[in-house]
């Protein structure tokens, strides 16, 4: 790989990091809450 | 401008994605998930959909945790054998250390995980999973005795265990029949490996069982514990657990597999080992046939399930 390649192999790699690390991110984020009303059993809409 | 001078040099290449994902030993992790599955979908008793797909999701983690941290001690191995020599961090992709800080923080995110939304027994069996392959087997067994991949197989035959604890939050007999089954495949499948790639385990100072005791040893070994694992194989059905499809998807792998560790036992060319090959591939189609079988039945609603109580 020459100094160029590098270059752009490095910038379409931390474009993909970003994005993968954005998708874990928000994934967990759903996860947490979906699990949350599962542990709570439906009564949380009970008011 | 002093700082944009310091910085300034020839560029590394630097991780992407897929080097990361490549980490996790993403065909042993399926495998895991696959057996985790299983524990999950044998197990009596009703898990939400959703909690059983977070059991999993954390067993699949932590398999590709510890086989990033196991990646990350044994880079010096890896180094020298062709098998693992394009791995990412003998390739350069990824730095050892920062190897270390994603194995240990995936270890912690699913255990802590697991412990929080499904139960402690779970994240305790899962804990110990990590626990065993990394301290045990890799940092400690691997390098000092023949015996390495018998004990430390324990690690890659639990997850039948934690599935059925993520549903049941107990243990009982049948999931440790299970657990005995992928114990008992483990020297068969990994010996025939190490058959054919004796010459790198040797270069790299491994005391894998060809190494040591020599090959007509090894072939010895083999099939002792083939003779030991197709019994395991058919308990399920022997004893109850599981039903007539079971027992005839099981009996016909077994007979192929005692037909290929019979191949292994006269083999005389131990150059190609082309018997030893064909095991190693007869060994991974037997342990997906037994445990689709163990699913099949239950989503089908053929097993006998009550004995499982």
């Amino acid at each position: 790989m020459d100094e160029h390649e590098i270059e752009e192999h490095n910038a379409r790699a931390r474009r993909r990091r970003n994005i993968a690390v954005a998708l874990v991110l928000v994934g967990m984020v759903v996860l947490f809450f979906l699990m949350t009303i599962v542990r709570l059993g439906g009564h949380v809409f009970d008011g | 401008m002093a700082l944009v001078d310091v910085y300034a040099g020839p560029q590394q290449r630097i991780a992407d994605v897929g080097d990361y994902f490549a980490l996790l030993k993403p065909r042993v992790m399926s495998l895991v998930i696959f057996t985790g599955l299983a524990g999950i979908v044998a197990a009596p008793g009703h898990i939400h959909v959703l909690s059983a797909f977070t059991a999993l999701l954390c067993i699949a983690v932590a398999a590709g945790a510890s086989g990033a941290l196991n990646m990350a001690y044994d880079s010096d191995i890896d180094a020298i054998m062709a098998r693992t020599a394009t791995r990412p961090i003998p390739m350069g992709h990824i730095a050892r250390e920062e190897a270390l800080m994603f194995g240990w923080a995936l270890s912690i995110a699913s255990v802590t995980i697991m412990g929080l939304f499904i139960n402690l027994l779970a994240a305790g069996l899962l804990a110990f999973t990590i626990f065993f392959y990394v301290v045990v087997y890799t940092l400690w067994l691997k390098r000092s005795t023949a015996q390495n991949i018998v004990i430390g197989g324990l690690a890659g035959a639990l997850p039948p265990a934690i599935g059925w604890a993520a549903v049941t939050g107990s243990l009982s007999f049948a999931p440790l029949v299970m657990v005995a089954i992928t114990f008992l495949w483990t020297p068969p499948h990994f010996w025939a490996l190490a058959l054919f790639r004796s010459d790198d385990y040797a270069r790299a100072g491994v005391p894998m069982m060809p190494v040591v005791a020599g090959k007509t040893s090894t072939r010895r070994q083999i099939f002792a514990y083939t003779l030991l694992l197709l019994p395991a194989g058919l308990a399920p059905a022997v004893l109850g657990f599981a039903g007539p499809l079971y027992l005839a998807a099981v009996g016909a792998i077994s007979a192929w597999f005692l037909f290929a560790a019979t191949k292994v036992l006269f083999e005389r060319d131990e150059t190609k080992e082309p018997a030893a090959k064909k095991l190693f591939f007869v060994s991974i189609a037997y342990l997906f046939v037994l445990f689709a079988a163990l699913i099949a039945e239950r989503l089908i609603g053929i097993a006998p399930f009550g004995a499982w109580l």
